[in-house]
């Protein structure tokens, strides 16, 4: 498989809000420890409402309906956590904008360019324990995959990997941002709960690319 | 949970639904998205200023659209930021080709959505500018200005900037103004007990029986400390030594007092508590020029109270003093 298209955008789509569904609770409980306990919730709002969006669209321009995508999750959850999810939706949905098909490289590409688009949006930066941690390893290992010739269910694989790894790093990182900010002392050890939003993200699209079962 | 609605779920938009309904001469929804909430009153050529925030404050935020303060504000759930479509929206519809600021509290949701429909209304040539209130003088410590919380102080800026955009000032000005105003306004709150959103039932935080949480939020961010039951004229104390000291005045400045009910609190304990509030100002030398008390930004039925206070220059004065008229807040032309 080397290239996607929109039939591709909406499985992805679908499977990241399946796996944030089933994984409400477990959010919840890891933001509760943190936060104020809505992650799930905002979470398994957020990315059905993309998908809806996606699968009710005829819009062709895959970088016009990802952007759109992301308004509506925004509209469905603006919660910082799904507000930010959404900008990374909308701006790599701008940098696709006009394409009906992403290939190889763009699909490489847009890892980072989600995670560009929550950090401008939020302002934060590697290390700082939060979704990026999780996002931007990812980005780097699917930028290496392709670099080393693999096909989409590889990038996507790579990507996951880095992501999960990225996620157990965060266990050494202090909170800066948001509601966790407070919680220092307890942070230690833990998982962040948006770094693990984010391995949960690339989880969903490695389970939509390399699933067998064509649908 | 015992609340007169009808469902959980329809909290917001049936309470927006009741007040379109009683004041339709006021306001009305842009198109039929209840949550978005603009003045009936257009000024063209006039700067306009949106708000915005979670419900569950009323009268904040909306509340204060009408005549002489806001144009719009963009209504969330209940302690939730609206969304940045929802402020988009809005900014178009009353946009009166000046400019839009938009004001509203120091919350990282609230920011996110409000700069998002910023670079929404830039692509449609709309020119507009942030401003946030952080008047909670509990939240952060002096020199930590910028990760305070908004709290009822917000209404000073409110008031202000509206009577500025009224003058036909432009938006640069409205917000410099707006700045200015916000800078010199501190708030203090005490909580007595804890609300409940509707869609969980059962209140997410606690204050203890026969105890006062000094400084909590108005979603129950946790405050300063939680200490037993303080009488009227120590709550009094706490409020104006944190202000004062965070702000002080300077020799025959005057002040403006807001007193402020967060929800089940009756107006008499809010008077009694003003009269403390009276006192220890005049024992300060610090002149009163105009007191509000009341219900300005509450926390669904929390009990308690924030005391607000402006330091006032001649300009702010003069702001304060113009007349406003929404269906939730009145102000006289004051003689100035």
């Amino acid at each position: 498989m080397t290239q996607l298209d929109k039939h591709d955008l909406n499985r992805i789509l679908r499977h990241i809000s399946a796996i944030m569904v089933e994984n409400r609770e477990l959010l919840c409980k890891l933001d509760a420890e943190m936060g104020d306990g809505d992650l799930g919730l905002t979470m398994s709002k957020a990315f059905p409402a993309a998908e809806k969006e996606a699968v009710e669209s005829d819009e062709t321009d895959l970088g016009k309906l990802m952007a759109r995508c992301g308004m509506k999750m925004n509209s469905a959850a603006p919660s910082t956590m799904g507000t930010l999810m959404s900008s990374g939706f909308v701006y790599a949905g701008k940098a696709l904008a006009g394409k009906t098909v992403v290939d190889l490289e763009d699909f490489a590409k847009f890892y980072r360019l989600f995670a560009d688009g929550i950090a401008n949006r939020g302002k934060a930066a590697r290390g700082e324990r939060t979704v990026l941690d999780a996002l931007y390893p990812a980005a780097d290992a699917a930028e290496q995959a392709l670099s080393e010739g693999a096909d989409i269910a590889g990038i996507a694989s790579a990507a996951l990997a880095a992501a999960e790894y990225g996620l157990e790093a965060t266990k050494d990182m202090l909170p800066r941002y948001g509601k966790a900010a407070p919680f220092i002392a307890s942070a230690k050890g833990k998982i962040d709960q948006g770094a693990f939003v984010g391995k949960l993200f690339a989880q969903g699209i490695a389970s939509a690319l390399t699933d067998p079962r064509k649908d | 949970m015992k609340k007169i609605l009808n469902t959980p779920e329809g909290y917001v938009n049936d309470m927006l639904a009741g007040i379109y309904a009683a004041h339709a001469d006021m306001v009305r929804p842009v198109g039929d998205n209840l949550r978005c909430y603009q003045t009936a009153h257009k000024t063209p050529g006039k700067v306009a200023i949106i708000t915005g925030g979670g419900s569950g404050h009323l009268p904040l935020f909306l509340g204060y659209v009408g005549k002489g303060i806001l144009d719009g504000c963009a209504v969330g759930g209940v302690f939730q930021s609206p969304s940045a479509e929802e402020i988009y929206e809005i900014t178009k519809a009353v946009d009166n080709g000046a400019g839009v600021l938009y004001l509203f509290g120091n919350y990282s949701g609230d920011i996110l959505n409000f700069e998002m429909a910023g670079e929404l209304a830039d692509m449609d040539g709309i020119k507009t500018c942030i401003l946030v209130g952080n008047d909670d003088v509990a939240s952060a410590a002096k020199g930590s200005e910028s990760v305070r919380r908004g709290v009822a102080g917000i209404f000073f800026m409110y008031k202000c900037a509206g009577a500025k955009a009224d003058e036909m000032a432009s938006l640069e000005d409205v917000k410099a103004l707006a700045e200015k105003v916000g800078s010199r306004v501190r708030t203090m709150g005490f909580a007595l007990s804890p609300c409940i959103i509707p869609e969980v039932g059962h209140p997410n935080f606690t204050v203890g029986e026969d105890q006062i949480s000094i400084g909590m939020g108005i979603h129950g961010e946790p405050g300063i400390r939680v200490a037993p039951m303080l009488t009227a004229q120590e709550i009094a104390k706490e409020a104006l030594d944190a202000i004062l000291l965070d702000m002080p005045f300077g020799p025959s400045e005057q002040a403006a007092v807001l007193i402020n009910g967060l929800g089940s609190t009756p107006l008499d304990e809010l008077y009694i508590l003003y009269n403390e509030v009276a006192k220890i100002l005049k024992q300060r030398g610090i002149d009163v020029f105009k007191v509000w008390v009341g219900e300005f930004a509450t926390s669904m039925e929390m009990a308690g109270a924030s005391v607000s206070v402006l330091r006032l220059d001649d300009e702010i004065k003069a702001l304060l003093s113009k007349p406003a008229h929404t269906p939730f807040y009145s102000n006289p032309q004051l003689e100035d």
